[in-house]
């Protein structure tokens, strides 16, 4: 195998790559990068076998040349010492050759590195998906999708399932829907040309994050398919395949509210910062509690009260109040979380009692919401 | 403040005699005069002497001791097993007395505690409330005490250690000399195995030694506490005798000795099970949750390591500390043969002192009360202090002996 390449689409490739492989894992060849190089350009590939990354170099693209003197072959090289050489490598291009003995030269400018590769027959497979029913979305919007979810997955592996986003694809709707049974958020976007279907699908919620750094972000399509135990997320020279998470993800559509008894209309910045600021005291996060009280039909009050360190109130004007008076306690992270996933000025929120959850929505807009279960004070 | 450590202060330090032993004779009298232990499972390499009478301590019977071995030296032994209910109750008798005579009162354990009697003049000499109070246990529980008077907790604990039982030592700064300087280091409080070791390495055999140690020398072998303990050897000790050190309780663990090393899963997961149960009960007992969860690993070769892992959230349930103490042993456990393990529950409050996350999937439990909330938050508004205790949670715990036990009636006397 030989080629020589661009650095800096290298770099690129390998970052990319490297967003899948650990340090830790039971397969010691999954320690490395494997390179594949074909007439039509290079292909690096990173895998801890929960998520595989292939990026694809062509060697052509748009007129530039990424890579030229391509001799066919593959390789697999230490993920510990690979991307740092590729990084500091004097010159814009680089060679690299591997022999049969596995013995691979790295050369840029006058510098010369010999490693020791590994046999890239050994690398396992990566699972080839039927594409057959996949749907396209623009990798903008998917972008978004996980943002304004995955931050409400959950940390714990006390219910796995939970450590995943649902992704549920029904009449024509996609619905992204992350939990860690204590708040909840979910977004919901039309999907056309597809007869797709499927609802029990949960993606590890680190799978989406990498794969949320790794996508720019631009209006480019990403296709999605999705098997019984994979999904995987191809664009135009990436391939993302995760592992998906065993279990039935719970029913939650059941969980929220339907109606409300009291509802504030409110600006997301104002309340915001009026958490943030209240939040100050709470810096050990003992659950960093917040309490909401309603005055009159124009003001809210922000309290939060901590024996040790002292108290702050400060009061919001909020466009409206509708319903009964309300004095409620939650998790200013969870508030500032929800709020800052919004991503619109104005928000309703939809209280039903003090010690129920209550939903957050952009005023206007059913497509994203967030929900919090409150915290009950002694 | 500064008048109370400037102040001559007189400290009480009550040692119940051979506690446990002496709580079984009161309930049987025909005990009296025999040699009698207190210990745990008989069957098991774990059946070790918890107590024993001063008639049994006579044979050679030691705390800590195998049964067997015990047996051994004293074959007419009166074995029992531990009754738990009843030295609480003894102890909260106790404990009820010494309020009795001043609010300073410090439990230490079940059976010893510290009183400041600086201000109970009114009652007499610092002799006469002793002997007064030594009287009335000795009257009205049946139970043997000792009791050492000093200007501080450290010489008031050294005092009562030098005349047992039923002794009443007065132990004042100007007798360190003749009393205290010439006992051997490792009777001193505060010195244990390894620190005996260290100090006889450079020459120190006794409490004196210790007093006219070089203290530069001393904290490079024991660090800070090399300083503190030269202090207490002089005679020095500002510590205030605290009632309210009992209600702080930052962790509350459980660990056993398995009957023998073991790499056997089955048996270790039984001992998790066992352990998770035991600490979240005390959980329960103290209405508390914690938010960390250790785990300690003992080897076949004494090899200990302790493993933690901070959480998100307050847990309380044993299924909670379960699964993180497993996956914390799984992750940190080498293999090899293990002798003991423990699970500690780290980051305790009381649930009172936080706020409860309620969840999605069960906070209807809850808010199917929330009328009855309310309406005890606002009486709680009106009449100071939530005035409702909730009833189901005293729970008598008489199970199985643990070394916990001994701190946990703590939670007793602060009712």
């Amino acid at each position: 195998m030989k080629f020589i390449i661009q650095r800096d689409q290298l770099i690129a490739s390998v970052q990319n790559v490297m967003k899948a492989i650990s340090s830790r894992t039971v397969i010691p060849i999954l320690t490395g990068i494997k390179i594949e190089a074909r007439q039509d350009g290079i292909t690096l590939t990173g895998s801890d076998s929960d998520i595989s990354i292939e990026s694809y170099i062509p060697a052509e693209e748009n007129g530039t040349v990424n890579v030229e003197y391509i001799e066919e072959g593959s390789i697999v090289l230490q993920a510990k010492y690979f991307p740092d050489i590729v990084r500091k490598l004097p010159e814009k291009t680089i060679e690299i050759h591997a022999d049969e003995n596995l013995k691979v030269t790295i050369r840029s400018g006058k510098a010369e590195f010999n490693l020791n590769g590994q046999d890239a027959t050994e690398y396992p497979q990566l699972p080839k998906l039927q594409t057959d029913d996949s749907f396209e979305l623009p990798i903008d919007l998917l972008k978004s999708l996980i943002k304004q979810t995955v931050f409400a997955v959950s940390t714990m592996e006390t219910r796995p399932i939970l450590t995943g986003v649902n992704v549920k694809l029904e009449n024509q709707t996609l619905t992204f829907t992350a939990t860690d049974s204590h708040r909840l958020a979910s977004r919901t976007i039309p999907v056309a040309d597809t007869t797709n279907e499927f609802s029990n699908v949960v993606v590890p919620g680190k799978s989406l994050n990498e794969l949320n750094k790794i996508l720019d972000d631009t209006e480019d399509k990403v296709e999605i398919s999705v098997t019984s135990n994979q999904i995987l997320f191809r664009t135009k020279h990436l391939n993302f395949l995760s592992r998906l998470l065993d279990g039935n993800y719970p029913e939650t559509s059941r969980l929220i509210p339907d109606q409300s008894k009291t509802v504030l209309h409110v600006k997301t910045k104002e309340l915001l910062s009026t958490i943030d600021r209240a939040s100050l005291l709470a810096k050990e996060e003992r659950n960093n509690v917040v309490r909401l009280t309603t005055q009159g039909d124009q003001l809210v009050e922000i309290a939060s009260n901590h024996p040790e360190v002292g108290n702050v109130t400060e009061e919001v004007t909020v466009s409206s109040i509708e319903g009964e008076e309300l004095k409620i306690s939650f998790s200013s992270k969870y508030m500032m979380d929800a709020l800052k996933a919004i991503e619109f000025e104005d928000v309703n929120i939809e209280f039903t009692g003090a010690l129920r959850p209550f939903i957050i929505h952009p005023a206007n807009e059913d497509s994203i919401l967030q929900l919090i279960v409150p915290v009950r004070t002694y | 403040m500064t008048n109370q450590a400037t102040k001559r202060r007189v400290i009480f330090h009550i040692d119940m005699n051979c506690f446990y032993a002496s709580v079984e004779m009161a309930y049987n009298p025909k005990l009296k005069g025999r040699p009698v232990a207190i210990a745990g499972n008989p069957e098991e390499r774990r059946g070790i002497v918890v107590t024993s009478s001063y008639e049994a301590r006579a044979k050679g019977v030691k705390t800590t001791m195998n049964l067997w071995k015990a047996k051994k030296l004293c074959p007419e032994l009166i074995v029992l097993r531990p009754n738990f209910e009843r030295y609480r109750t003894a102890s909260r008798e106790i404990f009820k007395m010494l309020s009795e005579i001043t609010p300073f009162v410090q439990p230490v354990s079940i059976d010893e505690g510290y009183m400041d009697v600086t201000e109970s003049k009114g009652m007499g000499t610092p002799l006469d409330i002793a002997a007064n109070l030594q009287k009335r246990i000795a009257r009205e529980l049946d139970l043997p005490c000792s009791i050492g008077i000093a200007p501080n907790k450290f010489l008031a604990k050294m005092a009562s250690d030098m005349k047992k039982p039923m002794g009443i030592t007065v132990l004042r700064k100007r007798e360190m000399p003749s009393m205290l300087w010439p006992l051997p280091i490792e009777e001193m409080y505060g010195v244990g195995g390894k620190t005996a070791t260290k100090l006889k390495g450079i020459g120190i055999e006794t409490i004196g030694d210790l007093a006219r140690g070089n203290v530069y020398e001393l904290k490079q072998i024991l660090g800070i506490n090399g300083e503190r303990l030269k202090n207490r050897a002089n005679g020095v000790d500002q510590r205030p005798v605290d009632p309210d050190a009992v209600y702080e309780f930052k962790s509350i663990g459980n660990s056993k000795t398995l009957p023998q090393d073991t790499t056997d899963e089955t048996e270790i997961r039984a001992l998790m099970h066992y352990l998770a149960e035991n600490v979240a009960r005390r959980l329960k007992r103290k209405q508390a949750v914690g938010r960390s969860i250790q785990v300690m690993i003992r080897y076949h070769d004494r090899k200990t390591i302790t493993r933690s892992k901070k959480l998100r959230n307050y847990i309380e349930s044993k299924e909670d500390i379960l699964i993180i103490a497993n996956e914390l042993l799984q992750k940190h456990w080498n293999l090899e043969p293990i002798r003991l393990l423990g699970i500690t529950v780290q980051d305790v409050e009381e649930k009172q002192n936080i706020a409860q996350q309620l969840d999605l999937f069960s906070y209807e439990k809850v808010a199917g009360k929330e009328k009855l909330y309310k309406t005890i938050n606002e009486l709680s508004e009106k009449y100071g202090k939530n005035p409702f205790i909730s009833w189901n949670t005293t729970n008598t715990d008489n199970q199985s002996p643990s070394t916990s036990f001994q701190k946990d009636f703590l939670d007793d006397f602060k009712r």
